[in-house]
């Protein structure tokens, strides 16, 4: 049931819009519905762990199953094996760990002068014979008309940057400031690279369907133009990217488990599954997150084996920068989900740098890595910074604002 | 406590009123020490004041340090590990005025403008502690401050460190135990407080 925001009370009580006694009573029910289905939980976790071990010998034959199946959901691509658990190798002596991290104020509307801001921190920790670390933050501020659009090639055309859209231009510009930072190192140390979330630009692979023009420029012109300039890097030093998921909420793992079990074979939900009202087999491990397969296979540092997305934005224009991920368990409560583009997980030594210093980030940093952390510290745009980022636009423009927005700012009763 | 021969650029002014001024050190941990003549701005006008509290912290509100240093072996090991805290620490340092220089010349009492944020601090040469304590003039801005560190530890301090600047240190410390004893003659109990620390 949802909870609802805005509770009516009698006339003379006290007046809030959030009833918390209320909401406390809707909790304990929903603490008790988590308990209850608990059990059930656990059993499907075995299953699909016991599932796991026994593909060891018919890999072949669940890969040819993915690569035909017709699923409704996303299945990872597989690896030679699944249930392999390695531990981290060595830190070099002396190397480097550079982070970006952004945040934004979005469009509003009811401002009176339409414009967004992205502000990223980038972080580069230096560490062995001579630590250093240098931590700063870029604001730009967008407000020429094209910059507040991605226009079709014949200019008939043009999609609003806010909202998601703005959120993977921030990624972009997240990457971006990754790039330029491995550009300007001056020592070839080995470095690790690290963004925050996905390599997988979502927001253009979801539901909503954006023109192509817009995949253009945010995907092929924007992100992966600058993971290929760090891929450039890396042919002459030793440069490894990953994207840092905490907690993550996947289950591709688990999906390609779903399979295995399924008994149609080639899988096609539509065609053989589509309105059953009987439990379907695959549903035996439905719902199991990969985190908590891992959580039960890996022992503290180690890593999971890589495995690929197939997820259609990267099958489509990602090429060499195809994400893959493998899954690390950092300590008993957390299992993070390491995202390396194709070059990396190709190759044995950066993959080993990337599990190694990633380990080591998250040692230093409480749980999370901490050159991540601190990209965030310095990017992170407070509900304050945002009122008085609108007072000076608003100064310094001077246009009308809506009458709605004053109404917000000037609370009165 | 040494004295340098050469003034040292250590700090910037963050904060300042006609009587004292909050100064942030470039590096972490190297705060002039506690009773410490410094310097802010150029000839013909500086205005020279004493240390009076030291205090090392990070650097943004609301972000506590926390103990890291269970497995590292030494101290040192602690910021090799966690290069990014030499960033996220502070060393800020508050200085009572106890004069200026005035068209060359120094004056024993308070400058007609205080400091400016973003002044440069230094610290003062030996020559120039020996110069502004030639006087023991400035000892009457010193006793009469309110501070939130004792003054008598403050003058004592002070009193330590500039004797160091004189040919015959002791002779210095006499004569200041003097004006001191001139300077507070109703209030016995901290003379005696601050000669039993020269």
């Amino acid at each position: 049931m949802a909870l609802s925001a805005y509770v009516i009370l009698p006339r003379g009580s006290r007046q809030v819009s959030l009833d918390l006694a209320q909401v406390a009573e809707q909790i304990e029910k929903m603490a008790a519905r988590l308990k209850a289905e608990q059990a059930e939980r656990k059993q499907k976790i075995s299953l699909a762990i016991e599932t796991l071990h026994k593909q060891a010998g018919q890999l072949d034959h669940l890969r040819q199953k993915i690569q035909s199946s017709r699923t409704t959901w996303l299945v990872a691509e597989i690896p030679d094996r699944l249930d392999i658990h390695e531990a981290p190798p060595p830190c070099p002596q002396d190397f480097i760990v550079l982070a970006s991290d952004g945040s934004h104020i979005d469009v509003d509307r009811h401002r009176s002068a339409r414009c967004f801001l992205i502000n990223v921190g980038t972080i580069k920790l230096r560490y062995g014979k001579h630590p250093d670390a240098e931590l700063s933050s870029s604001p730009s501020l967008y407000f020429q008309a094209e910059d507040l659009v991605i226009s079709s090639p014949s200019g008939n055309s043009y999609e609003p940057i806010e909202g998601a859209l703005l959120g993977v231009k921030r990624s972009v510009e997240e990457c971006h400031s990754l790039a330029d930072a491995a550009s300007e190192l001056e020592d070839s140390l080995p470095t690790l690279a690290l963004l925050d979330g996905s390599l997988v630009l979502w927001t253009l692979a979801g539901k909503k369907t954006y023109p192509e023009y817009v995949s253009q420029a945010l995907v092929d012109e924007g992100f992966l133009r600058y993971l290929e300039e760090m891929r450039k890097l890396s042919l002459v030093t030793q440069l490894a990217i990953a994207a840092y998921i905490s907690f993550p909420r996947s289950t591709e793992v688990t999906n390609a488990l779903r399979l295995a079990i399924c008994p149609h074979d080639p899988v096609d939900c539509d065609r053989y599954c589509r309105g059953k009202d009987a439990e379907r087999q695959c549903d035996s491990v439905a719902g199991v997150l990969d985190r908590a397969i891992f959580d039960q296979l890996l022992s503290v540092g180690e890593r999971s084996a890589t495995f690929g997305s197939r997820s259609s934005i990267v099958e489509q224009r990602y090429g060499l920068h195809r994400a893959n991920f493998f899954y690390i368990k950092i300590d008993d409560e957390e299992i993070a989900r390491v995202e390396i583009p194709l070059w990396v997980a190709q190759s044995g030594e950066l993959t080993g740098l990337v599990h190694a210093l990633v380990w080591q980030q998250c040692r230093q940093g409480q749980g999370y890595p901490v050159a991540l952390s601190e990209a965030h510290e310095k990017a992170v745009v407070t509900g304050a910074d945002r009122e008085q980022f609108w007072q000076l636009v608003e100064r310094d423009v001077a246009l009308k604002s809506s009458a709605k927005s004053r109404s917000k700012r000037n609370r009165w009763i | 406590m040494d004295l340098t021969v050469e003034a040292t650029k250590i700090g910037e002014v963050i904060e300042a009123s006609t009587g004292k001024f909050t100064a942030q050190c470039y590096q972490l941990n190297q705060a002039p020490p506690l009773g410490s003549l410094v310097k802010v701005g150029s000839m013909p006008s500086e205005i020279f004041a004493v240390v009076y509290n030291i205090e090392n912290h990070s650097l943004e509100l609301g972000r506590r340090p926390i103990a890291r240093g269970e497995s590292e072996e030494t101290e040192e090991g602690i910021f090799r590990a966690n290069p990014q805290l030499s960033k996220l620490l502070c060393t800020d340092f508050n200085a009572l005025v106890l004069g200026h220089r005035q068209a060359g010349d120094i004056a024993h009492w308070l400058p007609p403008k205080p400091a400016y944020i973003h002044n440069f601090v230094y610290t003062c040469s030996s020559d120039e502690v020996r110069d502004f304590t030639q006087s023991l003039h400035f000892l009457s801005l010193l006793v009469a401050a309110n501070l939130p560190t004792p003054v008598e530890e403050i003058t004592a301090a002070c009193l330590r460190y500039s004797s160091q600047a004189h040919d015959d240190p002791h002779a210095f410390l006499v004569k200041a135990g003097k004006e001191l004893a001139t300077l507070l003659s109703g209030d016995l109990k901290r003379v005696n407080s601050i000669l039993k620390k020269l």
